[in-house]
């Protein structure tokens, strides 16, 4: 298969040649899918060094288990689903090395907490925001949230996954799932709208 | 409003709630200001979300971000469709029959000279590895083992340790 063949070929054609050892087939579906990995992973991580460590890590493991790949979900999806685990082991070899905040620990413990006092954010608070400063926010308030809050949300809302596969990949009950979820939300809503706020003092 | 109550609002936004509940849920909303606050939140939240990551580019050229994945690839790791593990070595595939055939040729050398009148020796060939010949002369005390395949530990060093 030619460089040119390569660029005009679909997911299916170039796994199947990368599956007999293709490589620069391999290296189109990289070249294609990078950024998405990457922004899950970064996503994930808050950390351009890590992330991109982490997806790379990602790919190589990717070819080592082309073989695996029987085309049940898209390429991509597959690839994301290995960068995703990838990261969730590594944030939870950070989490053994420290400790996390106190506010985090008695979500985790209570079941139901501070969530459940914050005042509705009501009207939406980044109404009229260019995309690129809107992203800006959304970062900073990810920034803030513990990796178990974020990672659900992820899954949640740019994966699609529904409460049982996100209770799978992240081994906890869906019920916890719900709660990490709806915590998330209302922690981000009121987030978005201190740093509303902020901006305008 | 109860926690449950709130969860089960959130599982109604998600499409996670059965189509009967549902029902019953929206009649509620209807009634509950409260409760149609929350959920206009939550729903601003998801919304807020939805194109987030797509302005996330990997900050590296298509060239630099592949060197090292190759790099990583070509450090034989372990290939792509899982052949069998002596295409780790592709040279090997040749040394195999080669080695057989050395074998072969060895144990017809002694044969001829064992038909010379060497009594009280032996060939064996077991079919659970057909890849080992072995020559026994019990006058001399000899045992020699032919192998058409390198020790095992040289294959295994390459498997990976995930």
């Amino acid at each position: 298969m030619t460089e040119c063949d390569h660029s005009s070929a679909d997911d299916q054609v170039l796994v199947r040649a990368a599956q007999k050892g293709d490589m620069p087939a391999f290296e189109t579906l990289v070249a294609r899918h990078r950024d998405k990995l990457y922004a899950r992973a970064y996503s994930m991580m808050r950390n351009e060094e890590e992330a991109i460590d982490l997806s790379q890590e990602a790919w190589v493991k990717g070819w080592q288990r082309l073989g695996q790949f029987q085309g049940e979900s898209s390429f991509a999806t597959w690839m994301t689903r290995i960068v995703i685990n990838l990261c969730l082991d590594q944030l939870r070899r950070q989490k053994r090395h420290r400790a996390e905040s106190i506010e985090a620990m008695a979500e985790e413990s209570g079941g139901g907490g501070v969530e459940r006092q914050m005042p509705v954010v009501t009207p939406n608070p980044t109404a009229g925001l260019e995309r690129a400063e809107l992203r800006q926010r959304i970062d900073r308030a990810l920034n803030q949230l513990s990796y178990e809050h974020r990672t659900v949300l992820i899954l949640h809302e740019f994966e699609e996954m529904e409460y049982k596969a996100i209770a799978k990949t992240m081994d906890c009950s869906i019920g916890t799932v719900m709660s990490r979820l709806f915590y998330a939300r209302r922690k981000m809503a009121a987030l978005l709208a201190n740093l509303k706020k902020e901006d305008l003092t | 409003m109860d926690y449950d109550t709130q969860l089960q609002l959130q599982a109604y936004l998600d499409g996670e709630l059965p189509e009967r509940a549902s029902r019953q849920l929206r009649v509620w909303l209807e009634e509950d200001p409260e409760a149609k606050a929350l959920l206009a939140e939550l729903e601003n939240t998801r919304t807020l979300l939805t194109h987030y990551d797509e302005g996330i580019l990997l900050p590296e050229s298509r060239e630099f971000f592949w060197s090292k994945i190759e790099r990583e690839i070509l450090a034989g790791r372990k290939p792509a469709s899982r052949p069998g593990r002596l295409s780790v070595f592709p040279g090997l595939r040749y040394l195999v029959p080669a080695g057989s055939l050395a074998a072969l040729v060895v144990a017809t050398l002694l044969a001829v000279q064992g038909s010379g009148g060497s009594k009280g020796s032996e060939y064996e060939a077991t079919l659970s590895d057909p890849g080992a010949l072995t020559y026994r002369d019990y006058a001399s005390g000899t045992t020699l083992v032919w192998l058409s395949y390198p020790a095992e530990h040289e294959l295994a060093d390459d498997e990976p340790s995930d």
